[in-house]
């Protein structure tokens, strides 16, 4: 078995809401992120999915440690990386890059190609002038761009090919770790799938580990191995691809996957989306003990209000914070409603 | 008579290389209560076909030929003026991203009730329980607390919701919406393509979705357009054109779409990227991405035309209907075998 690359242990990211100019006086705090654990093993694609505002994108910045944590640890590779200084770092960032959503946004539009790839390679001084040009045109060309776009701009590129010249970047200096954040939403469905396939075709080439953040739960399916689902800066579930979609234990999974449309109209039109009321709530002030009760459609009065639920564990790894789980899948809307006698296993699990 | 029949629309802009023919050729119909759905890469012509519709688009510049008969009137020749009381009224639109196309500085309620007022002979009050009712309808929660909200208060999804609730404060026969769900999670885009059926339900409105998410457009849509570079690759009911896909371009759509339903084990992909409008392939647009081009498709451009045995499902591609009938099986079994 594969050793863990990365752990993260009851990992927290609060931002300070603070009142007053001069004497600030902190007044609350958005909980972003609110005490996730996970591991992903090397080579391992792991899917983390969300509504906007679920703290996605900061838990990525948090691994990546371009925010520091407010409680919690980090390891990477063995090594506790969650309070190291900037020098002690340096040799690490060499290990881990990211790959950002908005290929319009992500790319210096003042710098050309060569030297956007070409930057990890020369802070961490890895070469020489000439040995990172050819560098740089292999990567080109390993990303399906043409090596003598070398000194062209990003705005002489497709949208597509703009992120392929993000996930050169990603791989210059031969991370083990990429963490991906949303790389293909905003990309048209032909363009996803070439990114998606070359994503994967580095993953086997290059043995490289992802953790792959989208919201869109078909992608996530496609390219993860094990899916996390995130509510409110919380997980919420956290279980093998094929658990996770076929057999669905958190009533706000079960409500994320009957809300995909069906690309085939039979089928689609007979699906019975289960549709949540309302919106996230504000994670300022977030609702008590499981925070999805308010939305929830198996909400029980006096127990999901009162005492918040564990990770109770169902077998293979598959995790799910709920008290009352949904019992199978697919579930009509009625009986999504009203829990059957079955409660969660009596075993809640400990950080898995 | 189909509410909207548009023909041989064609838009060009003129720009500093060159003619772009962002729409080159296309014909469609919208009867009353359907739902017709326009999918297609971003810079295919989808919006740019809705904005002709609606005389969006600006004077200078442009070249529009064809019509597009709305109720018999064509929109192309309409004056502005009778334009400004069609939009809005007749016809209305949902945009695409609600956070840039509200007015910031106005409140949401001040927006619905100037809706109203512009095309409706009312007293304020009455425009007022109006634009109340509607953003009832489409599930504002305590919408009199909220009428008084700026856009900026309001979230994505419920921004959305108002977008809609203005775009059906005067009951219009004809509602386009460009990419409606496209920044919205899957949650708030299952509500609102509820409210979407549901209106569609009470108030008989046809409706035009432009979206690049076949999902959407297989479980909402009665007729599909499919689109690539300004021309139409494949029409035809939904079921048929999901069923029995007839062109290459469709086929690539299809097959490169991650699904829930189903384990791939490699998403087909389309080569390339979509060619430049303002100096199109020759022959088919397509063959250049296509693979399975004949010489023919280098030089003849495929015409528009109906399969054999099924003349409503149109679609513009050389190769024969043997091999597509085949290659269209083949597809549909990769994608959805593990389904059963």
């Amino acid at each position: 078995m594969a050793e863990d690359l990365l752990v993260v242990e009851d990992v927290k990211k609060h931002f300070p809401v603070t009142r007053g100019i001069i004497f600030q006086k902190q007044v609350g705090a958005v909980k972003a992120v609110d005490g996730v654990s996970f591991s992903v093993k090397s080579g391992e694609t792991l899917g983390i999915v969300g509504e906007s505002g679920c703290g996605k994108s900061t838990l990525a910045r948090c691994i990546m440690r371009l925010l520091d944590v407010t409680d919690g640890t980090i390891t990477f590779d063995g090594r506790d990386i969650t309070r190291l200084s900037r020098p002690n770092m340096r040799p690490i960032r060499r290990e881990m890059m990211m790959i950002f959503q908005d290929p319009y946004a992500s790319l210096n539009p003042r710098k050309r190609v060569g030297q956007i790839v070409g930057e990890a390679l020369e802070v961490h001084k890895l070469g020489t002038a000439t040995e990172t040009r050819r560098r740089v045109q292999e990567l080109l060309e390993v990303v399906g761009l043409n090596p003598e776009h070398y000194n062209r701009f990003p705005h002489e590129f497709s949208g597509g090919q703009r992120q392929r010249i993000g996930v050169a970047r990603a791989l210059a200096i031969n991370p083990k770790l990429i963490v991906c954040d949303e790389p293909v939403s905003a990309l048209d469905v032909s363009v996803q799938a070439q990114i998606l396939n070359l994503l994967e075709d580095l993953q086997q080439d290059f043995g490289l580990t992802y953790v792959f953040i989208a919201h869109d739960l078909n992608v996530v399916r496609h390219i993860s191995d094990r899916v996390l689902v995130m509510y409110l800066g919380k997980i919420v579930e956290l279980a093998p691809k094929l658990d996770l979609y076929e057999t669905p234990k958190h009533p706000y999974t079960g409500a994320l996957l009957s809300a995909v449309p069906i690309a085939d109209p039979d089928r689609g039109r007979a699906r019975q989306p289960v549709v949540l009321e309302g919106d996230v709530p504000s994670p300022l002030n977030p609702p008590a003990a499981c925070n999805f009760h308010p939305r929830c459609p198996r909400f029980q009065e006096g127990h999901c209000d009162v005492e918040e639920p564990p990770l109770y564990p169902f077998g293979n790894g598959h995790v799910a914070a709920c008290h009352y789980p949904l019992e199978r899948w697919p579930l009509g809307p009625e009986e999504f409603r009203t829990p059957g006698a079955a409660g969660p296993p009596a075993e809640p699990s400990t950080v898995s | 008579m189909a509410l909207l029949e548009v023909n041989d629309l064609k838009t060009y802009f003129q720009t500093d290389d060159g003619i772009v023919k962002a729409v080159d050729g296309v014909s469609f119909s919208v009867e009353k209560g359907k739902t017709l759905g326009i999918v297609g890469e971003s810079g295919s012509g989808k919006s740019v076909t809705c904005l002709t519709i609606m005389g969006l688009n600006a004077k200078k510049n442009t070249i529009t030929s064809g019509n597009a008969l709305f109720n018999g009137e064509d929109l192309l020749t309409a004056g502005s003026r009778r334009l400004r009381e069609i939009r809005g009224d007749d016809i209305a639109m949902i945009f695409q991203d609600p956070m840039t196309s509200m007015n910031p500085v106005h409140s949401i309620g001040t927006q619905l009730v100037e809706a109203v007022q512009l095309h409706r002979d009312v007293s304020k009050r009455a425009a007022r329980n109006r634009a109340l009712e509607l953003l009832k309808a489409v599930g504002i929660p305590r919408a009199e607390r909220r009428f008084d909200d700026y856009p900026h208060q309001f979230s994505g999804g419920m921004r959305q919701r108002a977008m809609i609730a203005m775009a059906l404060v005067n009951d219009p026969d004809l509602l386009i919406a460009d990419e409606p769900t496209t920044a919205l999670d899957v949650t708030t885009q299952a509500q609102i393509m509820a409210l979407m059926r549901s209106l569609q339900d009470d108030f008989g409105s046809a409706i035009i979705v432009i979206t690049h998410d076949l999902g959407v457009v297989a479980e909402t849509a009665d007729d599909v357009l499919v689109m690539y570079a300004a021309k139409v690759a494949e029409h035809g009911p939904v079921r048929k054109l999901f069923n029995r896909p007839h062109h290459p371009y469709t086929w690539g759509l299809l097959g490169s779409l991650p699904r829930l339903d189903a384990d791939v084990d490699r998403l087909v992909q389309i080569p390339g990227q979509p060619p430049s409008l303002l100096r199109p392939p020759p022959g088919c647009r397509f063959h250049p991405r296509c693979p399975y081009v004949m010489d023919k498709c280098k030089t003849e451009v495929p015409p528009l035309v109906g399969i054999s045995d099924d003349p409503d499902h149109l679609q513009a591609c050389h190769l024969d209907e043997a091999t597509k009938d085949r290659e269209a099986t083949k597809l549909l079994e990769t994608t959805m075998a593990h389904t059963g």
